[in-house]
């Protein structure tokens, strides 16, 4: 019992540093780069892609047994895609204009492969409330990245932090020159670079 | 008997099973999100009515409650130009798009020059008073084909049944940044006092490549580069305004008017 419970907390724990989704295994990084310029944008995203991860890994993990071996990368894609159907419809009824600005990167949540890789790799061979922990780890890992990046791109590309003025900018008759290169895609990149190259360094030293 | 998932039968049951519970989860929310959605399409409508009408919201005002006071939305059948017999908030939320694909309400045009491929029986129209609760303008939905998108839009047309109010276009799928001329309130602006009809009752509407000459009561600027969206507007306008249209219902306002 106590075994259990110290992996229970191994696996929420892992997935947010040690082995984070979009870091180590470098998985979701398209919707990462993509709205990762601000912090509400990453929040929402966060949020959405939380939702389906733990549902689709609890549908999938509670009914395991009964799905059959030749259709089962379909049918887990029958139940993410539902999943984000809904997520999708209510984002459009309470945040539309937010909504508008995430534009396809929520049905994209679809083709996310942390999603996938879940329900294949875990929830496929665990119990429900297992998958469940499991589910929320990753989409930690993958919340850390996500608002880590938008903090740094929105500080320095906008002065802003959840549209608050942080930095004022020349602009605006402040000091701040703002950095044009964080409100781009590919600073992203960098940003994510950095820190997957924090993280190994942290790892190595722990051994 | 026991559940065999990986025999063929066993994954046929599966996956028709897991489908229909899906589908059944999604259009569960959707109903469930349906009259929200609806309430903020009536709003859009509501929004737009006002713009195209000229009424002014003031600030602090909310646009909903200026919209019941000044406004009364109508039915109309454009075959017979009698008003449909319906309760306000059915009439808001009736489903112009619909009607005009469906075959039972909807009718080929014989010549159809704004493309609209079908046009419903039935469109609904606005009634704008002013203050004193005289008529001041009715606002009239338009839609037809530019380049490449079907254009939507309002037409608001004064008392006289021939002075142009105001215009909007509230959706288009034209070029972007190039048909985007459309939603810019300084084009549309252009369309305020313009006339639709000639002496003789023709629609005389036109937008006009290398730009109205001042003094024309029927014309307004062509926008360069966007030669197929201006010509689609003009289509628009003169499908609407012409026999097709809304002369039926026109004939009766002047008729009920002249009788009086």
């Amino acid at each position: 019992m106590s075994k259990n419970m110290a992996s229970t907390k191994e696996i929420l724990a892992t997935p947010i540093f040690a082995n984070n989704p979009v870091a180590m295994q470098v998985l979701g990084v398209c919707s990462a780069l993509a709205v990762s310029n601000s912090m509400q944008t990453a929040l929402v995203m966060t949020l959405a892609v939380t939702f389906v991860l733990v549902f689709s890994n609890l549908i999938i993990s509670t009914i395991r047994h009964l799905i059959p071996n030749s259709v089962r990368i379909i049918a887990q894609m029958t139940v993410i895609a539902s999943l984000v159907i809904i997520v999708d419809m209510v984002l459009q009824d309470i945040a539309y204009e937010l909504s508008r600005q995430l534009s396809v990167f929520v049905s994209l949540i679809i083709t996310n492969c942390i999603i996938m890789g879940r329900a294949e790799a875990f929830a496929m061979k665990n119990r429900p409330h297992i998958a469940v922990v499991d589910a929320l780890g990753n989409a930690m890992g993958y919340g850390v990245i996500l608002l880590g990046v938008a903090f740094v791109r929105e500080l320095l590309g906008s002065g802003t932090l959840f549209g608050h003025e942080i930095l004022q900018t020349i602009e605006n008759g402040g000091w701040y020159l703002a950095n044009e290169m964080f409100k781009l895609p590919p600073s992203a990149f960098f940003l994510i670079g950095v820190m997957i190259w924090a993280i190994n360094v942290v790892q190595r030293k722990r051994g | 008997m026991a559940f065999k998932k990986d025999t063929v039968m066993g994954t046929m049951i599966f996956t028709v099973t897991l489908c229909l519970l899906c589908s059944f989860m999604i259009t569960g929310t959707a109903e469930l999100l349906k009259e929200r959605k609806l309430a903020k399409q009536r709003d859009e409508i509501k929004r737009f009515v006002l713009i195209a009408s000229n009424v002014e919201v003031a600030e602090g005002q909310d646009f909903r409650s200026v919209f019941d006071e000044r406004v009364t939305p109508k039915l109309i059948n454009l075959n017979t130009g009698d008003a449909e017999a319906m309760a306000t908030a059915d009439i808001m939320n009736f489903d112009e798009r619909m009607a005009a694909i469906n075959p039972q309400t909807a009718t080929k045009p014989k010549k159809d020059t704004a493309r609209i491929r079908s046009r419903a029986q039935d469109v609904r129209v606005f009634e704008v008073r002013d203050g004193q609760g005289k008529l001041a303008s009715i606002v009239l939905p338009v839609y037809g084909k530019g380049l490449w998108s079907m254009i939507y839009g309002y037409v608001a047309v004064e008392a006289d049944l021939n002075t142009i109010e105001n215009v909007v276009f509230y959706e288009h799928g034209e070029t972007p940044g190039i048909g985007d001329f459309l939603n810019d309130p300084e084009w549309t602006d252009k369309f305020q006092g313009k006339q639709l009809f000639d002496d003789k009752g023709k629609v005389s509407f036109s937008v006009v490549k290398g730009g109205a000459k001042a003094g024309d009561v029927h014309g307004v600027d062509a926008v360069s580069g966007a030669t197929m969206t201006g010509r689609g507007v003009q289509r628009v306008i003169q499908f609407w305004f012409g026999t097709e249209g809304f002369q039926v219902f026109f004939d009766k306002i002047r008729a009920s008017e002249a009788a009086r």
